[in-house]
């Protein structure tokens, strides 16, 4: 199905670098991103004024540094120094979105496995850092970016989570086939 | 056509007290309880870094609880559609396997994370957790602001109807400094218009408070051990079992574009 394109004045360029200074513009998402995103909880004849998505890029934002600053403080406490995945749950539940934690936390675990992969593949490769240049583009460029920066910090936690993950996964089969559990498991999608 | 058939599966689906609502506010006026933008209206939720709001005279007591028992109402409602939601992500994350396909760049939330000078090191899944609560977070906010836009019979989401979905939930409390007064002060005039449907024609549905219901995904293991699953535990043993209500625009919106590529199935 085409997305149907019928929000009022929002570009779908992902470059607002002529309405907003740079230095402005690194504070928030990009607004096309925001926007698509805001499009998927609507019907499709909704339309989206733009000072509602500026709106929502500002929201997204203080989200990021909420949610960071009470993680930041539980590292302090426990005289850690990196704000790990488990640390963003745990206060993603003491602020109040604690019905964000359990999709997150299947989706942290499977980036775990994946990461276990990669970090054995990184030390075959023996790969130098990548510089985090860019900005607004994102895919697997910006991926890579963000998984060699912290560099041997991400070795010796692929490590830790790992084990973590392995145990998991002992326990019993997490990955099912396609039978959703659960009185959702219909909705919306018949097979 | 669309509004005859939004209003008609409104009606199936037992959402015939939002419409009325909308129809009341929109065909009479109630001049009382001016004050209510004067502040955001508290609810007793139990959460730590939340003081509530002290309300000194009558007249704020009184639009206190007027907006309480709309909220009630409102809740009702907007369970039915978080439910529809939470069900959509868990089974859109349980398809998730390419973690590089992400819908919001990693290195802009990495910096929007660094602003904080306390923050020192980032581990790399941290950025990847909050590409994924974000977007959960901005479809919330927006489901959320949608029903204002709603109650006020437009088809355009504007910078108000945000500012009602922020004053009129607790935890996004945190927001009130990025909405201006006077968008607080529109919505106060919004929350007068939508409480009058409770005077001429009071909830015919009991209220209790159902917790989101997410389908149990995982062995019972993963949750033990965790201070974080230990409270999950806790939500699922007073979990109360409902039938999924089927809103049906969103369902079908939501998996088609969440979806990586890769992975798109064809949704009849």
């Amino acid at each position: 199905m085409a997305d149907s394109d019928n929000d009022s004045g929002g570009a779908h360029n992902g470059g607002k670098g002529s309405e907003m200074s740079p230095r402005e513009q690194d504070r928030f998402l990009p607004i096309a991103n925001v926007s698509r995103i805001m499009k998927k909880a609507l019907p499709a004849n909704a339309k989206i004024s733009k000072d509602a998505k500026e709106t929502v890029q500002e929201c997204v934002s203080e989200f990021i540094s909420f949610i960071t600053g009470e993680a930041s403080d539980k590292c302090q406490r426990e005289k850690r120094k990196t704000i790990n995945g488990d640390d963003l749950l745990w206060a993603m539940t003491t602020l109040g979105f604690e019905d964000y934690v359990e999709p997150l936390k299947g989706y942290l675990q499977r980036f775990r496995e994946m990461e276990g992969e990669k970090t054995v593949a990184a030390r075959d490769k023996d790969a130098p850092p990548l510089t985090n240049a860019t900005n607004s583009a994102y895919e697997s460029a910006n991926y890579a970016a963000a998984a060699a920066v912290p560099g041997g910090i991400m070795m010796h936690q692929g490590h830790v989570y790992g084990s973590a993950g392995f145990h998991q996964v002992a326990g019993g089969a997490i990955k099912g086939g396609p039978a959703y559990p659960g009185p959702g498991s219909n909705a919306g999608r018949p097979r | 056509m669309d509004k005859s058939e939004q209003t008609q599966q409104q009606h199936q689906h037992g959402m015939g007290v939002a419409t009325g609502a909308s129809q009341m506010a929109y065909s009479s006026h109630y001049p009382t309880a001016p004050m209510v933008a004067s502040g955001t209206p508290a609810v007793a939720v139990p959460s730590p870094t939340q003081a509530p709001a002290a309300f000194s005279s009558s007249a704020h007591q009184l639009a206190y609880q007027q907006a309480q028992h709309f909220h009630h109402q409102q809740q009702q409602h907007q369970q039915q559609q978080l439910q529809m939601f939470w069900s959509n992500q868990m089974q859109e994350i349980e398809q998730t396997i390419d973690f590089k396909n992400h819908s919001l760049p990693l290195a802009r939330i990495k910096k929007i994370m660094k602003a904080d000078e306390d923050v020192r090191m980032i581990s790399a899944e941290a950025p990847v957790i909050f590409a994924k609560a974000c977007e959960m977070f901005i479809l919330e906010l927006t489901l959320r602001s949608w029903i204002h836009t709603e109650e006020n019979k437009r088809r355009t989401l504007q910078k108000n109807d945000i500012a009602a979905a922020i004053s009129r939930n607790d935890v996004f409390d945190f927001l009130v400094d990025i909405i201006p007064r006077d968008e607080l002060k529109e919505e106060g005039l919004g929350i007068t218009k939508a409480t009058i449907p409770l005077v001429n024609s009071p909830a015919d549905m009991p209220y209790y408070y159902v917790p989101p219901q997410h389908p149990v995904v995982g062995p019972p293991g993963m949750i033990m051990g965790k201070p974080v699953g230990a409270e999950q535990a806790t939500l699922y043993s007073t979990q109360q079992p409902r039938p999924p209500m089927a809103f049906m625009p969103w369902p079908h919106t939501q998996p088609q574009q969440q979806q990586p590529p890769q992975h798109q199935q064809t949704d009849s």
